[in-house]
């Protein structure tokens, strides 16, 4: 089944804190981060359900989303931006 | 969690960038990457099953491969579980 685009740029999203034994494409370092999603990607199918040979896999929309490498780390004025599925994304209160 | 997601992780010491890198540094690496596009494309697995099975490598064995030798341990494990390789047979037709 596909999903429709649940956010759009410009938004702040945050990383669900899993942290599945199997194959996922969310890396440890941005679980549980609020970013900022900076371009749609088009819809994929979902590596966690492929892997899991899920008859069904869900079609969903990936997103670039950008996080401050100081609040990923503590420190560095870079940019990380890293393609995630929507199932790994919740919506984030705007800044404060 | 699994040992191939270090992204962040410190202590792996520098890149080390090589003036002029060879695509690759001997003929099984080519081998390898030439087996792996052409199981891929038949449909035996896909990119998501292989890298799955890259992150299943036992962790010690992953830190102490090479970019290839993980690419040949995930397609041996993904031939066996796909039944594509007898390895009882390959042993045997060793001798």
């Amino acid at each position: 089944m596909r999903m429709a685009e649940h956010f759009t740029a410009g938004q702040r999203v945050r990383v669900t804190q899993l942290d599945p034994p199997s194959h996922t494409r969310a890396p440890r370092y941005v679980r549980g981060q609020v970013g900022t999603v900076v371009a749609l990607h088009g819809v994929h199918r979902l590596p966690d359900d492929v892997v899991a040979a899920v008859a069904e896999p869900r079609v969903e929309p990936v997103y670039a989303v950008r996080f401050a490498a100081r609040e990923l780390w503590g420190s560095g004025e870079h940019n990380v931006t890293v393609n995630l599925w929507e199932s790994y994304l919740t919506a984030a209160a705007k800044e404060a | 969690m699994r040992i191939n997601d270090v992204g962040g992780m410190e202590g792996f010491g520098p890149v080390g960038i090589e003036a002029d890198e060879p695509p690759f540094h001997a003929d099984w690496e080519a081998h390898v990457l030439a087996l792996n596009v052409a199981l891929l494309r038949r449909g035996v697995y896909t990119l998501d099953e292989f890298r799955d099975a890259i992150e299943r490598m036992p962790p010690t064995a992953y830190l102490a491969a090479s970019y290839y030798e993980r690419w040949l341990s995930a397609i041996g494990t993904l031939l066996r579980e796909k039944g594509v390789l007898d390895v009882d047979a390959l042993v045997h037709a060793d001798g």
